[in-house]
């Protein structure tokens, strides 16, 4: 793994963490007060910056910086996360998304608005009002404060600041190089804190020629001691060119939890007289083992991608790097062995550690989609065989049946399986549509709330990926056209907030997606006065108000006064629809005056089988899904109407449907079809409404794979796709909501007449 | 003799970071994501040191640095605390829960290194 | 382990002497008081100040009882170590080994 693939990782961490950033902000929106819930949000922020900062992205982690801040005051309860703070968060949040998408694919930000919610957070964080003119504290950017930048070298330490210049040669012999006095007193804590004085007084012989005493005055007799407590302290001279800090910065760790003294020896032959002094041989190397040369090559890797001013900006730091590394470069790693068992135990471990690193795994999607479409083959061979068996062993009985049954069966789970592999949840899609919602609602002033429900709901990520469009035009939608203004709303006795209730779940075989809002549902009247305009229905049509509410998904329909600059950019509710369609799915609507409009999607889980019932039309095989199918029945003569100049209907327990001649429909034949000569599929249309489709015969049902027409062919009007059959023949796939569109009210349009007939 | 770390942090990409820093530098990386995995694999890490963030979820770093210090077999193994902030607050709970030492984040891979040298044998 | 079989009771340390090895260390020393002990330390590969302390203290201990407390084949990391925090092991050296 190189900082390249780590830097990959990061991204995808980012965008975990922007997502549960989002979705904490948005339980607190909800008044959701749980520390948790401020903590993860807290540590989403505070994730993205440690990485941010790793990687020296600076916009990244100057804004992560003051947003944390802010954040911080809410977690420590100094900021009340009341609805203002979190529209101001869930906006920053926005722009943390901004800021991570232009660091890993370059572009750029809009730079006002992150200068404006810098401030607007600050001001948060000083408990303030929001000011425009507010300067930008220091702490907007860290790495900025960190100005005055000393000049570091190739390494990037900073050369060390010598105060006696007459040594600044380094190269002199040792007698004439300072000697500080050293008292070291450890407290327990020090040992406690897994600390230990060995490893100090280790450390500082590093820095020079040692000397050592060591006080055993306080040890106390065996069995009054505490073995775990402090009792030796110690008197160190130090010969050493380098300055106090360097000696300091030794007992950095252990500053509290010790008596340090450290000066510079006026007497230094005082000094050895009044003590006995042990002198400490330089070589510990038995002391320390670490193979430091691959340490400094990973630093050089490593170096070009961090923040060079992050070293300088801690330049005391940085000093007592280079007092350190000075000796260890002499250090010589040292071998010692270890029993087999305990290296098989590090091995072991060391798995241990590499499958805790790896829960899951990631995979080309490319890959997946090559399995999924082999196993499609597999499905269709398996069909084939079972055919040919059929056809050839007249008996029925054989163990070869038996067979072909089990490896059906297998088949089926291994399909399965693999659609399971792409299947995610929805939930990045809903999460993308609350900050659609967010922008909406403030270019209209509107003020919105978003609810989404089901988020874990799984589906392949082809439809995953292909409803985002559709969903988003939806709910601009949603707001632009179906909430009312706060006014209005408050005039008309409601709350002054909106509500836009997003849900997905499964339903039989298939996801159910709703968009549902509580604004003032379809004008019914309006509509369909333009649909009379627009020459969509005949002025005295007499339409239930289900087919209203549905003449929105007609092509160039928009009952809007005035093109808004939300929801009117030329894309009607009719495209939206054609994308679902597109999925394999159907969408209606139904809307109550004043209580609000219902959006209901239902998609197919996977692109890539179907669950179909295959039937016959003028000796052409069709597949009708089965999605679509409420019953079949066999129509008798007395129950067929005729009326008008060729429409027909059928009465199913006391109520008409249409009936819709399939053959006539798709041009297969030129003439009428006998309802009696054939079979009736009760059908729900997406207008909610039934129609009977007239076949002549039913096959049977069964699986089978999708293959593209648009992909291998063109696109056929009122077919769907297409697909092998087990005897190797090409079938259809009928797109039922076309072909009952066609026989609405009028006959095909000219371009649907085309020759289907594959 | 390689020395063995364990090194507790949320995030997925300082945890490959320190993966990688500290394998080059050879020592041997067991992960843990928070401090309940971190107080869990502290039988099989059998650590010659410990690397912990403290911002983690389930259970924080001071709770696990606790946690560790009241384990009567791994009570002695150092801690080096991560942290963002060098403010003095954050090391002295640090400090106060048991912590051995800190890194400052972002940490470069010689501060990493050096800091654990300076806490093990 | 201390050997029971002969008078001079023999105490081996172990590999690592951390704060932990502190205490374990203390309670053994202290069930050999009353006899000579003789301690090694060849297994040795880590020596922290705390278990170094509770040797001193034993040390002089059995200094005051009169007994021989000495080592015998000490490792190069405990010679080191002691050393290196300034206490003279040379003097409990076992001169006979």
């Amino acid at each position: 793994m190189d900082m390249n693939e780590i830097k990959e990782i990061f991204f995808q961490e980012c965008e975990e963490q922007l997502a549960e950033l989002e979705s904490g902000l948005l339980k607190l929106n909800d008044g959701d007060r749980d520390p948790e819930t401020v903590n993860a949000v807290f540590r989403a922020v505070h994730s993205i910056k440690g990485g941010a900062g790793a990687f020296g992205l600076d916009d990244l982690v100057s804004f992560a910086h003051v947003f944390e801040t802010t954040l911080d005051c809410v977690r420590s309860n100094r900021l009340e996360p009341n609805q203002e703070v979190l529209k101001v968060m869930l906006r920053s949040a926005d722009v943390l998304a901004d800021l991570t998408n232009a660091a890993r694919d370059g572009g750029s930000v809009d730079e006002a608005r992150s200068r404006q919610l810098i401030k607007e957070l600050e001001a948060l964080a000083n408990g303030e009002v929001p000011q425009a003119a507010a300067e930008p504290a220091p702490k907007a950017a860290p790495p900025a404060a960190a100005a005055p930048v000393p000049p570091v070298n190739e390494e990037g330490f900073q050369p060390v600041a010598f105060s006696f210049e007459e040594f600044e040669t380094g190269e002199e012999p040792a007698i004439d190089l300072p000697t500080y006095e050293i008292l070291f007193r450890p407290k327990s804590d020090l040992y406690a804190k897994g600390n230990d004085a060995t490893l100090l007084l280790r450390d500082l012989s590093r820095l020079g020629e040692m000397s050592i005493h060591c006080d055993m005055d306080g040890l106390p007799a065996l069995d009054r001691m505490n073995p775990e407590a402090a009792y030796f302290a110690w008197k160190i001279s130090l010969k050493t060119d380098k300055v106090e800090e360097a000696i300091r910065s030794v007992f950095e760790f252990a500053e509290w939890d010790c008596e340090l003294e450290v000066m510079l020896a006026d007497d230094q032959a005082q000094a050895h007289e009044e003590l006995p002094m042990q002198p400490v041989p330089f070589d510990l190397s038995m002391l320390d083992e670490e193979p430091r040369a691959s340490v400094e090559e990973e630093d050089r890797t490593v170096a070009g991608e961090r923040d060079i001013r992050e070293l300088a900006g801690s330049a005391a730091e940085a000093t007592s790097n280079v007092v350190q590394m000075t000796p260890s470069a002499a250090r010589v790693p040292a071998e010692s062995g270890r029993s087999a068992a305990s290296a098989a135990a590090q091995s072991a471990a060391s798995q241990q550690a590499a499958s805790a690193a790896t829960p899951t795994i990631r995979v080309d999607l490319d890959r997946v989609d090559r399995l999924i479409n082999l196993v499609g083959e597999l499905v269709i061979n398996q069909a084939m065989l079972s055919q040919s068996v059929i056809e050839n062993d007249t008996n029925g009985t054989s163990s070869i049946n038996m067979g072909l049954e089990e490896l059906q069966q297998l088949t089926r789970e291994i399909q399965d399986s693999v659609m399971a592999i792409r299947a995610q949840p929805v939930k990045p899609v809903f999460q993308r549509m609350s900050r659609i919602v967010r922008e909406i609602a403030d270019m209209t002033g509107k003020s919105v709330r978003l609810v989404t429900e089901g988020e874990n709901t799984e589906v392949d990520k082809t439809v995953i990926d292909k409803l985002a469009e559709p969903l988003t035009h939806m709910i601009r939608n949603a707001v632009d056209h179906g909430l009312e203004t706060p006014e209005k709303r408050i005039a008309a006795g409601k709350n002054p907030e909106g509500t836009v209730r997003l849900t997905a779940k499964h339903r039989s075989g298939r996801i159910v997606i709703e968009l549902a809002d509580d604004g003032a549902g379809i004008n019914r009247e309006k509509v369909r006065q333009k649909a009379i305009d627009n020459d969509l229905i005949a002025a005295d049509a007499n339409l239930s108000d289900e087919e209203i509410d549905n003449l929105i998904f007609h092509a160039g329909f928009s009952t809007a006064d005035k093109i808004s600059d939300i929801s009117g950019r030329g894309v009607g509710m009719d495209v939206v629809k054609r994308s679902i369609q597109a999925l394999g799915g159907r969408i209606n609507i139904s809307s109550k005056p004043g209580q609000g409009s219902v959006f209901t999607m239902s998609l197919p889980l996977t692109l890539a089988v179907l669950d179909g019932m295959v039937v016959t039309v003028a000796n052409q095989t069709l597949v009708v899904p089965l999605t679509a199918i409420v019953e079949t029945l066999q129509p008798e003569a007395s129950a067929i109407h005729s009326f008008g100049a060729n429409q027909r209907l059928i009465s199913i327990r006391n109520s008409f449907c249409p009936l819709v001649d399939v053959g006539r429909i798709l041009n297969f034949r030129a003439t009428q079809a006998n309802p009696v000569d054939g079979v009736a599929l009760l059908v729900e249309s997406e207008g909610g409404g039934q129609r009977a489709l007239m076949v002549d015969a039913i096959q049977g049902q069964r699986q089978v794979v999708i293959k593209s027409l648009e992909a291998n062919y063109t696109h056929v009007p009122g077919i769907a796709a297409a697909t092998i059959l087990g005897d190797g023949r090409v079938a259809l796939i009928l797109d039922v909501d076309a072909i009952v569109a066609a026989s609405r009210g009028q006959a095909l349009k000219p371009e649907m007449s085309l020759a289907a007939a594959g | 003799m390689k020395k063995r770390v364990l090194t507790v942090d949320d995030s997925r990409t300082i945890r490959n970071m320190l993966l990688v820093t500290l394998n080059n530098a050879g020592f041997e990386t067991i992960q843990a994501e928070d401090g309940v995995e971190g107080l869990e694999k502290l039988e099989d890490a059998n650590p010659d040191v410990i690397v912990t963030d403290i911002n983690m979820p389930r259970l924080d770093g001071f709770g696990f640095i606790e946690g560790v210090r009241r384990n009567d077999r791994y009570r002695a193994v150092p801690i080096l605390v991560l942290t963002t902030e060098s403010d003095a607050e954050k090391k002295n709970r640090a400090r106060q829960a048991g912590a051995t030492g800190w890194i400052v984040k972002p940490f470069d891979p010689t501060k990493l290194i050096d800091a654990i040298e300076r806490v093990t044998a | 382990m201390a050997s029971r079989n002969t008078a001079r009771k023999k105490l081996k340390l172990a590999p690592v002497l951390d704060l932990n090895e502190a205490t374990a260390l203390h309670e053994r020393l202290l069930a050999l008081k009353g006899g000579a002990v003789t301690i090694d330390a060849s297994a040795v590969e880590r020596v922290g100040a705390l278990c170094v302390q509770v040797l001193m203290a034993a040390a002089r201990s059995w200094e005051e009882d009169h007994l021989s407390f000495t080592f015998a084949e000490v490792s190069d990391a405990f010679i080191k170590t002691t050393q290196l925090i300034g206490v003279d092991v040379a003097p409990l050296m076992a001169k006979e080994i």
